[in-house]
């Protein structure tokens, strides 16, 4: 493969300002919010479908290794690209091209920012569900890629729960739809199944997502609790009382410190966990559910729970948990988030877990997470030049996957497998399932061009006896 | 090789991998006139592997089955060779009330496990037509649930996990048991509405919710569909959250309570839960649109009914043309509108319900009385509905007379074919999974 002959393809189909590939341009492409990094050959930017069919027909003819990129806030390396391959970034289509509202659904180009798409349906009293932390940053692209979640998915879902129609752009170049406005569509659910599927089986180039109408009424709440294990339990009794929240979740004594010491929500400083409750609906039923809330936590031995009196003070409280990256990024250089599911009743063995792990390898572990779904996002901070410490780090992350996984969980709920745990992969799945999953994959992506080596484990580790790999990460390392 | 000695060949394999007492030659049963050369039960995922191995080296045709309440669906098959019931596979594979998900056999009733589940105060959400013999494995086969679809969601949004064995007989799942979880293609839903084209199923993992203490239904009745669509949207731009709303032509209420006076009207029939207060609410937002009331076991049969409406439509007039239809919410009223000019204009009359909240209708055209109709008539109707339709709705034939059958497309869809067709050749290259019953 000439790259440079494929450049001058790119420059050709997308115009010179539209393709990068000087190494200080290429530095800003070669990593995302995970923790490996890889030097793509060039960065193009399509301005529409047909640019990106044309660049996939180039990259398919030279067996070049593309991937989509949204805001690269991805946290499993989804994004990344293999080295020399073509970046397809999506800053120039950012379009939301249709607000239908008598449909509540929008069309709009995958470069749209997720805050951005609920801050224009403002106005209409509608909104966009899914809500990633880093919905600021991040691109509808990106959140149909890795299904994202969000605080808010335990009530209404995560991504695939809201696209109900994409547009893809095939390795091939062929430009072909899935589903449309309706909710559901007969035949296979294409739709359902493209999404989440990282960019292995197609790009993506228009999705119709579903817009809800605001809620008539929200009460958030902070419960505080003595211990994490008082809280942990409070999650499970919360929903054996028959109460969905909109959103429910927890913070550990070392993030709430973090975060309050950052940006001031009103935390407290010597709690020892604290749960951030929401919920939402018909103004008589939220009434009731915030008595129900606190009740429960109160049983559950809260030593106080706050109720949110205006707008104001319940922006506050999730700023405080929306910022929590940001807080710990003030305490540790490097930190790396994992993102298991457990069943919800184990949340207090899982959070034992992590402790005792923190303990065994002398790392500091944060806990702050999605406690109504039983998603977990430990945060390990760590020093990167210190690579000792840094293997500490993977085999904690490890660790903490496998007892999700033993327990009945997952080893990702919102952040995808990318590149980062598709060697764990064979832990979840056995190799006829996995074995299934490739030949949907090779169905479409046959060459394999579309983001190599992300998602499903490499051909050798199907065949393989199962058991602890040797780390990807740490392989890069040369560890 | 004639047919029965196929059969005895076939009819000897299966019993060497379930069971003699497990396998049926020639059995009774028709699948839209066809008669399978063997019904088979097999115990596990091992056996129907097997099975469908030993089907692909023999090019046999297998067509999956449960209880039967949607088979009359799609094309007549020309050829079933293995009639395979999953009638066996009813293990409860995990049931964790404290997290409000439960692992259940494909082979397992909805009623049965909904029975199982409600002694814990649990729900499960799809409500189907002949719930009493509709299993799980069809259910999620089918893709067809009942009203509560409205408040529930459909069922992509709370299958959690799936067992299955694909055409070519390998043995995997996807997803898993917990409510979050984005590990792996998620084959929940591509198999949820695959009429078994891809896959048996074997198990799935659900969501559960809590059951609602306290509901309550409020009928509201209109002379005419325009009148009827107003309400519902004034219904879908309140704050109400309802369990079900679902929209009842005249036709469907006569089906349904004969003798009612609701049989008059369009209803839209708008199910509430919650507290007193909560219900009280339903009452003053809904307005003097409502002209009655149901609680208790009233209301409980009437939800069954409305979820019964296919079955109901179908068993009532074998001439009938019945589908499902998926739209945008504007378009619903252009679907009901269309269908009902296009019908008149052919001879047909229509029953219609749906979740309108979500665009999801099922559509009977039955010979308007006295009518005699041909083929050509079916024909013709199913033409016309489909160029006249929106773009974006799809739809799926569930019924329709033998003799009209070869001639009528059994799918619409706005998805592209050539990706649906990879994923069936990914899965079942041989064709051996109901083969013939939808041309992609």
């Amino acid at each position: 493969m000439d790259l440079s002959l494929v450049i001058s393809d790119l420059r050709k189909i997308a115009g010179n300002d539209a393709v990068l590939n000087r190494p200080e341009d290429l530095m800003l492409y070669e990593y995302d919010a995970g923790l490996r990094k890889s030097t793509p050959g060039a960065v193009v930017f399509p301005r529409d479908a047909q640019q990106v069919s044309q660049i996939m027909r180039v990259a398919s003819a030279a067996k070049v290794p593309v991937v989509a990129r949204g805001a690269g806030t991805g946290l499993s390396g989804g994004a990344i690209c293999k080295v020399g391959g073509i970046v397809i970034a999506f800053s120039r289509m950012n379009r939301i091209l249709e607000v239908d509202v008598e449909n509540m659904c929008a069309v709009v180009q995958p470069g749209v920012v997720n805050l951005q798409l609920s801050e224009h349906v403002s106005h209409l009293g509608l909104y966009y569900a899914p809500d990633p932390s880093s919905q600021k940053a991040c691109t509808i692209g990106g959140n149909v890629a890795e299904n994202s979640g969000g605080p808010h998915t335990l009530l209404h879902g995560v991504t695939v729960n809201h696209v109900t129609g994409v547009e893809v752009v095939m390795p091939d170049g062929e430009i072909v739809q899935f589903g449309g406005k309706a909710a559901e569509s007969h035949g296979y659910d294409m739709t359902g199944f493209f999404v989440g599927t990282e960019g292995t089986v197609g790009i993506t180039t228009t999705v119709t997502v579903k817009l809800l109408r605001k809620p008539e009424s929200v009460k958030t709440l902070l419960g505080i609790f003595e211990s994490v294990d008082d809280a942990a339990q409070t999650v499970s009794a919360i929903t054996a009382a028959g109460i969905t929240p909109a959103a429910l979740e927890m913070m550990d004594s070392w993030m709430l410190r973090a975060i309050e010491e950052y940006c001031h929500a009103g935390y407290p400083m010597d709690a020892g966990a604290a749960l951030l409750i929401e919920v939402e609906g018909l103004r008589e039923m939220v009434e009731e559910q915030a008595v129900a809330v606190s009740e429960v936590c109160l049983q559950k031995k809260a030593r106080e729970v706050r109720v949110a009196k205006d707008e104001e003070e319940r922006a506050l409280l999730w700023k405080g948990r929306k910022t929590a990256f940001g807080a710990v990024g003030r305490v540790a250089p490097s930190y790396y988030t994992q993102d298991g599911v457990v069943p919800r009743s184990k949340i207090p063995g899982v959070l034992a877990h992590i402790g005792d792990v923190a303990k065994k390898h002398n790392l500091i572990i944060g806990n702050i997470f999605h406690a109504g779904d039983g998603n977990l996002h430990p945060l390990i901070m760590f020093d990167d030049r210190d690579k000792v410490q840094f293997a500490h780090v993977l085999e904690a992350s490890e660790d903490i996957l496998q007892y999700c996984i033993d327990v009945g969980g997952s080893i990702t709920g919102e952040h995808g497998v990318g590149s980062e745990k598709r060697d764990m992969m064979t832990h979840l799945f056995t190799d006829e399932d996995l074995d299934v999953m490739s030949s949907l994959r090779n169905a479409f992506n046959s060459d394999g061009i579309l983001n190599p080596e992300k998602l499903l484990p490499a051909p050798r580790m199907c065949r393989e006896i199962k058991g602890p790999s040797r780390n990807p990460i740490l392989a890069q390392e040369g560890m | 090789m004639s047919t029965a000695a196929v059969a005895t060949r076939v009819g000897r394999e299966l019993n060497s991998i379930c069971g003699a007492e497990h396998v049926t030659e020639a059995p009774a049963e028709r699948i839209l006139g066809c008669a399978p050369g063997v019904a088979v039960r097999p115990g596990s995922a091992q056996e129907i592997a097997a099975i469908l191995r030993f089907a692909n080296q023999n090019n046999l045709v297998v067509a999956p089955a449960g209880g039967l309440t949607q088979q009359e669906a799609g094309n007549a098959p020309s050829q079933i060779d293995i009639l395979l019931y999953t009638s066996r596979l009813t293990e409860t594979e995990h049931y964790d009330p404290a997290d409000l998900t439960v692992g259940i056999g494909a082979g397992c009733t909805v009623a049965h496990l909904c029975h199982d589940i409600s002694k814990d105060g649990l729900l499960f959400a799809p409500d189907p037509p002949l719930w009493e013999r509709a299993t799980i494995g069809g259910l999620l086969a089918t893709g067809i649930t009942g009203p509560r679809r409205h408040g529930y969601g459909a069922l992509r949004d709370y299958c959690i996990g799936v067992r299955f064995v694909t055409g070519d007989s390998r043995i995997g799942k996807g997803g898993g048991r917990v409510v979050k979880n984005v590990a792996g293609y998620d084959m929940m839903k591509l198999l949820i509405g695959s009429w078994g084209t891809l896959a048996v199923i074997t198990g799935a993992s659900f969501k559960l919710f809590p059951y609602p203490r306290n509901s309550r239904t409020f009928v509201a009745c209109f002379p005419n569909l325009s009148d009827a669509m107003a309400y519902r949207d004034r219904v879908l731009r309140s704050p109400l959250d309802p369990m079900c709303l679902e929209l009842l032509s005249q036709q469907a209420s006569a089906l349904l309570t004969p003798g009612s006076p609701a049989a008059a009207f369009w209803s839209i029939c708008v199910r509430g839960a919650g507290s007193d207060a909560v219900l009280a609410r339903f009452r003053s937002e809904l307005g003097s649109a409502v002209a009655h009331e149901m609680e208790d076991e009233k209301e409980t049969a009437f939800w069954r009914k409305v979820a019964d409406f296919p079955a109901l439509a179908r068993e009532r007039d074998p001439d009938s043309l019945l589908m499902t239809i998926m739209a945008p919410l504007r378009d619903v009223r252009r679907v009901l509108d269309v269908t009902d000019e296009v019908a008149a204009a052919s001879g047909f009359t229509v029953a219609a319900a749906g979740r309108v909240g979500h665009g999801n209708l099922f559509v009977s055209l039955s010979p308007t009385v006295g009518r005699q109709l041909t083929k050509t008539n079916y024909t013709k109707v199913m033409a016309t509905l489909n160029e006249q339709l929106p773009r974006d709705a799809s739809l799926t034939v569930l019924h329709c007379p033998p003799e009209a059958r070869p001639d009528i497309p059994m799918l619409r869809t706005p998805t592209h074919a050539g990706s649906m067709r990879a994923v069936k050749h990914a899965l079942d290259p041989k064709d051996i999974l109901n083969r013939g019953r939808f041309s992609l």
